[in-house]
C-alpha cells in the first residue's frame, strides 16, 4: 500500500524566547491508503497540535508533512485553502455546522466551495447523506436535529468531496454513548467499504478500539503504537487500557 | 478589588464597543454644543439691535426632546451586553458573589463608560460650540470671531441630562439581572439561534394599513363631485379614478384572499399563504404611492384644488401627504418582512447560482438575519427616513422664512391698517399721521431717512362691503406715494397717463395668476371714471405691446388682505376715491435698538390698539425691522438647529445601530467564518463575504429608505414649489440639498468603512 500522509521529525513549539512550550517535540509517523488510524493521549500530550498541524490549520516549527506526496508545510497561503478544500475532510467535536443552513446545505457547501457543478450536488448530497442514515432529515436545521445527527451530518460534509484523508477530532466528544456507538460504526463503515483513509484523534479508549491502529502521545512525542490485527475489538480495547495504565494516563481500576 | 475589576472590564468593552462610544460621545458633543446658546453666559459679539435669549428656551426643549431617543440606543446596547456577559455573570455567582453584588458592578461599569464618553463629549463639544455660534451669526450676516468658552451650565445640564439617561437605564439593567436564574445565565451562550420563525406583527400592521386605506377611499368619495366633470383632461380622471380605486381594491383584496381561504379550507387545498396576501398588497401600496405621488404634481400643473374645502386649498395635499406616508410605510414594513421569503424563493429557483462558490453560506446569513430582524430593521429604515427628511427639508423651510422675511422686513418701521372689522365709512382711519412715531424717534434720537404716510383706495366705493374671502377688492395706490416708496427701495420712478393704471404685484403670485388677471382687467371701472391699462410695446407679441407691471419688493403690508395685487393709479384719480387703509413706512439712519423696538411698538399700541375694543374698528399694526428680523431668524435658527440636530441624532444612531448589529455578534460570526477556513475557503473570498454582507446589511436598509424619501421630498417640494420659486429660488435649494446628501454620504461611507475594519478585525481573531 503506498502511504497518503508522512509526518517527518514534525516539532512544534509556542511562546516566544523567555517562555517555550515545546507541544510537539519530534513526531515521525506514515498512515497508509485506507488505514483507520487512532491518535490518542492525555490532556497536554500534543494530539490537537499535531492534528492542527496535519490540517494546515497551524504550521510547524520544524520538520515535513507530505500529503501524496506533496510537501504541505512548503505551500503557500492560497495553495494551502485548496489544499484543504481538495484533500481534507473534518470532523470536529462540536460539529462545527453552520446554524444557518439546512443539513442539505451545510453537506452541499463543501461541494459548492469545490465548484463541483451544481447539477451534480443533489445526486452526490442525497447519496452521502442515504449512507450515513440522515436522508430523511436534510431539510431541517441543525438546531432541530439531536447531536448524533448533527455529526453524523459533518461526517456526511467531510466526506461528500471524496478526501484523500478524514480528519476526526474527539468526533464523539459531545454525544451520549449510543449515538458515539452508532458513529463509531458509521465511520468504520466508510473505511471498510468505501476505502476511506481515517485519522482518528481521541482520549477515549472505546472510541480509540475502533482503529485498526493506534499511536500513544505523550509530552509531544509518540509514547507507543498499538496494531489492532486479527484481535477482536474487545481485546483490542482492554490492550488499550493497559496501555493508558502503563502511560499512566487511563484508569487504574478497570472492570 | 471591585474597582480594579470594574475599571478591567471597561477596558476590555471600549475595544468591543469603539462604535458605541464613539456615537455616544458624538451625542453628547451636539447636545454640549446646541445647548451651550441658551446658556446663561452666551454672549456673542453682536450690535444692540440683537437679542439672544428669544433662542433659550424653544431651543432647549427641542433638543432635550430629541435627545431623549438616544436612550433607544443606550438600552439596546446594554441589552446586548448583558446578554454576551452573562456566562460570566454566572461565573461570578457559582464562585460566591451575591446577584446584586454583581449587578451593581455592571451598573458601575455602563455608568463609568457613559460617563467618559459624556466628559469626552463636553470637551469634544467646546469645539462644536463655536460651530454653531458660527452658524448663528451667519444667520444675523454678522462676522464670527473664534473665542474657546466652557458654559458651567450647560456642562452640569449635559452631565445631569446623560447621568440620569445612564441611571434610568441602569435600574433597568440591574431589574433584569436580579430576575435571571444562574441556570439560565450558565446556559445563555449554548442557546442556538432563535428558531426562525416570524413574529405576528405584520398582520397587525396590515389591518391598521386597512384602517388608512378605508379612510382614503372615503375622502376619495367626499370629493365626488369633482368626478362629473367633462372638462378634466384625462391625467386628471386618472387621478381622480386612481385615488379612489386603488385603495379601494387594497382594501377589498384582503377580504378576497379571506373568503379563497375559507373555500379552499373546504376543498382541501393548498392555500394562498400570508405571503400572497401581503406581495398583492405591496403591490397596491406601490401603486398608491405612485398616484398619492402624483396629487400635488397634478394640481399644480393644471392649477386645480383637488380636494380643498373652506380650510384652504393646502388641506387636499397635506391629507394625501398623510396617506403618501401610510402606503410608504407600509411598504417599508412589507419590504422588509418578505425580503427573507423573496430571497429563499430566488435561492429555490435559481439553483444554478445558489450552488455556486460561497453563495449558499450567503444565503444563510442573509436569510437567518433577515427573518429575525425584520422588525428592528424596518424600524431602522423609517427613523432614517424622517432623518434624511429632516436633513432635506430644513433648508427648504428655512429658506422659505429666510426669504419671506427679506420681503417682510423692507422698512426700518412698516405701520399699516385693515378695515375687516368696519362697518362704517365714517370709522376709517382718513388723514391719521401717526406723529407719536415721529415724536418717539426723536426723543430716541433715531434720525429719519426717508418717511412716506399713504392712503389705500377702493377703486369703487360700493367694494367696501365686499367681505367674503374671495371677493376681496384690489386697493390702489396714488402715483406720487408709489413713487415715494419706490424711492425709499432705490428703484425709478414711474410715470403715468391720465386715465391709464399699473399694477404692482406681491412676489408669492405666481405667473399664471398674473396673466390671468391681467388678461380679464385690461380696463379697470372706479368711481372718478374708466381707466386702462399702460401697455408697453413688444413686437414679439402680435398686436406688438403687452401690459405693464411692476413686481419688486415693496413691503407684504401694502396689498389688502387675501390679494396679491395693487392698483397704481393717477393722483386726481385717487382723490376723487374712498381711502380704506393709511399706512406709513419709514427708514432710518441707524438701526433701531431691539429694546426701543419694543418700546415703540408697546407705545404704538397703546394708542392703536391691533384688536380693536369691542371687536369693531380699525386694526392697526407696527412692525420693526429689528423687532421682525429678531424673531424671525430666531425661530428660523430655532426650527433649522432643531431639524439638523434631529437629522444628525438619529441618523447616527440608525447608523451605529445597524453596525454594533454586525460587530456584537462578531464572535457567531467568527465561528461560521472560521469553520469556511477550515473547509478550504481562501481569505480573499472570505473577505469578499464580508463586503457584501456589510453591504446588504447598510445597503438594504439605507436604500429603501433613500427611495423613500426621494418620493417624500418630490411630493413635499411640489407642494411647496410656489413659496420655493418665490422666496428661495430653485437652484439655491438644489446647491443646499446637494450639499446635504454629499455630507450624509460621507457620514455612511465613514461608519461603513469603520464597521468594516472592526469587523474583520473580530472575525479574523
Amino acid at each position: 500500500m503506498k502511504p497518503v500522509l508522512t509526518l517527518d521529525h514534525i516539532q512544534k513549539y509556542y511562546g516566544n524566547e523567555g517562555n517555550l512550550t515545546q507541544a510537539i517535540k519530534d513526531i515521525s509517523f506514515t498512515v497508509e491508503d485506507g488505514e483507520f488510524l487512532g491518535i490518542m493521549g492525555a490532556s497536554g500530550s500534543g494530539k490537537t497540535t499535531l492534528l492542527n498541524c496535519i490540517s494546515t490549520i497551524d504550521t510547524v516549527s520544524a520538520g515535513h508533512i507530505y500529503l501524496d506526496q506533496t510537501a504541505v508545510t512548503d505551500l503557500k497561503p492560497k495553495q494551502l485553502a485548496r489544499f484543504r478544500r481538495e484533500k481534507l475532510g473534518f470532523i470536529f467535536q462540536d460539529f462545527n455546522l453552520l446554524d444557518t443552513l439546512t443539513l442539505r446545505e451545510n453537506i452541499s457547501l463543501a461541494l459548492t466551495i469545490n465548484k463541483v457543478p451544481w447539477q451534480q450536488i443533489g445526486s452526490r448530497v442525497q447519496e452521502a447523506a442515504e449512507s450515513l442514515g440522515i436522508a430523511e432529515i436534510l431539510d431541517k436545521y441543525p438546531y432541530q436535529v439531536s447531536g448524533g445527527q448533527k455529526q453524523r451530518c459533518a461526517c456526511a460534509r467531510a466526506l461528500v468531496g471524496n478526501p484523500r484523508l478524514l480528519l476526526a477530532d474527539e468526533p464523539t466528544g459531545a454525544l451520549d454513548s449510543h449515538a458515539s456507538q452508532m458513529l463509531l460504526s458509521t465511520l468504520l463503515m466508510i473505511n471498510e467499504t468505501r476505502l476511506a483513509t481515517i485519522l482518528l484523534v481521541t482520549h477515549d479508549a472505546f472510541c480509540a478500539s475502533y482503529a485498526g491502529r493506534i499511536l500513544f502521545l505523550k509530552d509531544g512525542r509518540i509514547f507507543t503504537e498499538l496494531h489492532k490485527g486479527s484481535d477482536s475489538r474487545r481485546t483490542f480495547y482492554e490492550k488499550i487500557l493497559n496501555v493508558l495504565t502503563m502511560s499512566g494516563g487511563g484508569q487504574t481500576n478497570v472492570c | 478589588m471591585y474597582a480594579k475589576l470594574i475599571l478591567r472590564n471597561v477596558k476590555r468593552s471600549a475595544k468591543d464597543y469603539l462604535i458605541y462610544i464613539v456615537t455616544l460621545t458624538i451625542c453628547a458633543a451636539l447636545f454640549y454644543a446646541f445647548l451651550s446658546i441658551t446658556s446663561r453666559y452666551y454672549h456673542p459679539q453682536a450690535g444692540a439691535e440683537y437679542d439672544f435669549t428669544v433662542l433659550g428656551d424653544g431651543m432647549k426643549l427641542a433638543i432635550l426632546s430629541i435627545t431623549l431617543l438616544i436612550l433607544f440606543l443606550i438600552r439596546y446596547v446594554n441589552n446586548y451586553m448583558l446578554r454576551r456577559r452573562q456566562k460570566e455573570f454566572a461565573v461570578q455567582s457559582v464562585l460566591g458573589m451575591e446577584q446584586h453584588t454583581i449587578s451593581r458592578l455592571f451598573f458601575a461599569e455602563t455608568f463609568l463608560l457613559g460617563g467618559v464618553c459624556t466628559c469626552a463629549g463636553i470637551l469634544l463639544g467646546m469645539f462644536g460650540s463655536q460651530l454653531i455660534t458660527a452658524l448663528l451669526l451667519s444667520q444675523y450676516d454678522l462676522p464670527f470671531r473664534l473665542s474657546f468658552m466652557l458654559f458651567p451650565d450647560t456642562a452640569l445640564l449635559t452631565l445631569c441630562f446623560f447621568a440620569l439617561s445612564l441611571l434610568v437605564i441602569g435600574l433597568f439593567n440591574v431589574r433584569t439581572l436580579r430576575r435571571i436564574k444562574i441556570i439560565d445565565m450558565l446556559a445563555a451562550d449554548r442557546i442556538n439561534d432563535p428558531q426562525l420563525g416570524k413574529s405576528r406583527y405584520m398582520p397587525v400592521v396590515t389591518v391598521l394599513h386597512s384602517v388608512f386605506l378605508l379612510i382614503t377611499v372615503l375622502s376619495g368619495i367626499s370629493n365626488m363631485r369633482y368626478y362629473f366633470d367633462p372638462r378634466f383632461p384625462l391625467p386628471v380622471w386618472v387621478m381622480f379614478y386612481g385615488v379612489l380605486l386603488s385603495p379601494a381594491l387594497a382594501f377589498v383584496w384582503p377580504l378576497i384572499w379571506l373568503a379563497a381561504g375559507a373555500c379552499t379550507a373546504r376543498l382541501q387545498k393548498r392555500r394562498w399563504s400570508l405571503q400572497t396576501l401581503l406581495a398583492v398588497k405591496l403591490l397596491f401600496a406601490l401603486l398608491n404611492i405612485c398616484l398619492f405621488a402624483s396629487v400635488p404634481r397634478i394640481c399644480f400643473h393644471y392649477q386645480i384644488s383637488f380636494g380643498s374645502s373652506a380650510l384652504g386649498s393646502d388641506t387636499g395635499a397635506n391629507r394625501y401627504l398623510l396617506f403618501l406616508l401610510a402606503d410608504l410605510s407600509y411598504l417599508i414594513c412589507g419590504l422588509h418582512y418578505l425580503a427573507g421569503s423573496a430571497l429563499n424563493l430566488w435561492k429555490e429557483k435559481r439553483p444554478a447560482y445558489t450552488y455556486s462558490g460561497q453563495n449558499l453560506f450567503f444565503f444563510g446569513q442573509i436569510i437567518s438575519r433577515l427573518t429575525t430582524t425584520a422588525k428592528s430593521m424596518t424600524l431602522i429604515c423609517l427613523t432614517l427616513v424622517l432623518s434624511l427628511f429632516l436633513f432635506l427639508a430644513a433648508p427648504a423651510l428655512t429658506g422659505w422664512a429666510e426669504g419671506y422675511l427679506a420681503l417682510r422686513a423692507r422698512y426700518d418701521i412698516q405701520i399699516s391698517t385693515s378695515y375687516n372689522n368696519v362697518s362704517e365709512e365714517s370709522d376709517l382711519p382718513a388723514g391719521e399721521d401717526y406723529e407719536l412715531v415721529s415724536a418717539f424717534l426723536e426723543a430716541h434720537r433715531i434720525e429719519k431717512k426717508s418717511d412716506c404716510t399713504f392712503h389705500l383706495y377702493l377703486p369703487r366705493r360700493e367694494e367696501f362691503h365686499n367681505r367674503i374671502k374671495w371677493d376681496f377688492p384690489v386697493v390702489a395706490i396714488s402715483l406720487s406715494d408709489y413713487n415715494a416708496l419706490r424711492a425709499m427701495q432705490d428703484y425709478a420712478p414711474v410715470s403715468l397717463g391720465d386715465t391709464e393704471f399699473v399694477t404692482q404685484w406681491q412676489s408669492i403670485a405666481t405667473e399664471e395668476e398674473r396673466e390671468t388677471f391681467l388678461a380679464e382687467h385690461a380696463a379697470v371701472q372706479t368711481d372718478a371714471g374708466t381707466l386702462t391699462m399702460a401697455v408697453i410695446s413688444d413686437d414679439t407679441l402680435p398686436d406688438g405691446q403687452k401690459p405693464l407691471y411692476y413686481t419688486e419688493a415693496l413691503g407684504e403690508t401694502l396689498y389688502n388682505k387675501y390679494t396679491d395685487v395693487l392698483y397704481v393709479f393717477p393722483d386726481a384719480v385717487c382723490e376723487q376715491l374712498l381711502p380704506v387703509m393709511r399706512n406709513r413706512f419709514l427708514q432710518t439712519k441707524t438701526p433701531i435698538a431691539y429694546a426701543d423696538a419694543l418700546q415703540l411698538q408697546e407705545t404704538f399700541m397703546a394708542q392703536y390698539p391691533e384688536e380693536p375694543a369691542g371687536g369693531e374698528g380699525v386694526n392697526y399694526y407696527l412692525r420693526t425691522r429689528t423687532e421682525q428680523v429678531n424673531s424671525t431668524k430666531a425661530s428660523i435658527f430655532i426650527t433649522h438647529a432643531a431639524m439638523l440636530y434631529g437629522g444628525i441624532v438619529l441618523m447616527v444612531i440608525c447608523l451605529t445601530i445597524l453596525s454594533l448589529q454586525q460587530l456584537l455578534d462578531a464572535s457567531k460570526y467568527r465561528c461560521r467564518f472560521g469553520i469556511l477556513r477550515k473547509m478550504g475557503v481562501e481569505e480573499r473570498d472570505i473577505e469578499k463575504l464580508i463586503i457584501k454582507q456589510l453591504g446588504i446589511w447598510f445597503g438594504l436598509p439605507v436604500t429603501i429608505a433613500v427611495l423613500t424619501v426621494i418620493v417624500l421630498a418630490a411630493f413635499f417640494f411640489t407642494t411647496i414649489r410656489q413659496q420655493i420659486d418665490a422666496y428661495i429660488g430653485l437652484g439655491t435649494l438644489s446647491a443646499q440639498v446637494a450639499l446635504t446628501v454629499l455630507v450624509l454620504l460621507i457620514l455612511l461611507v465613514c461608519y461603513l468603512i469603520s464597521t468594516w475594519i472592526l469587523f474583520r478585525n473580530s472575525v479574523e481573531e
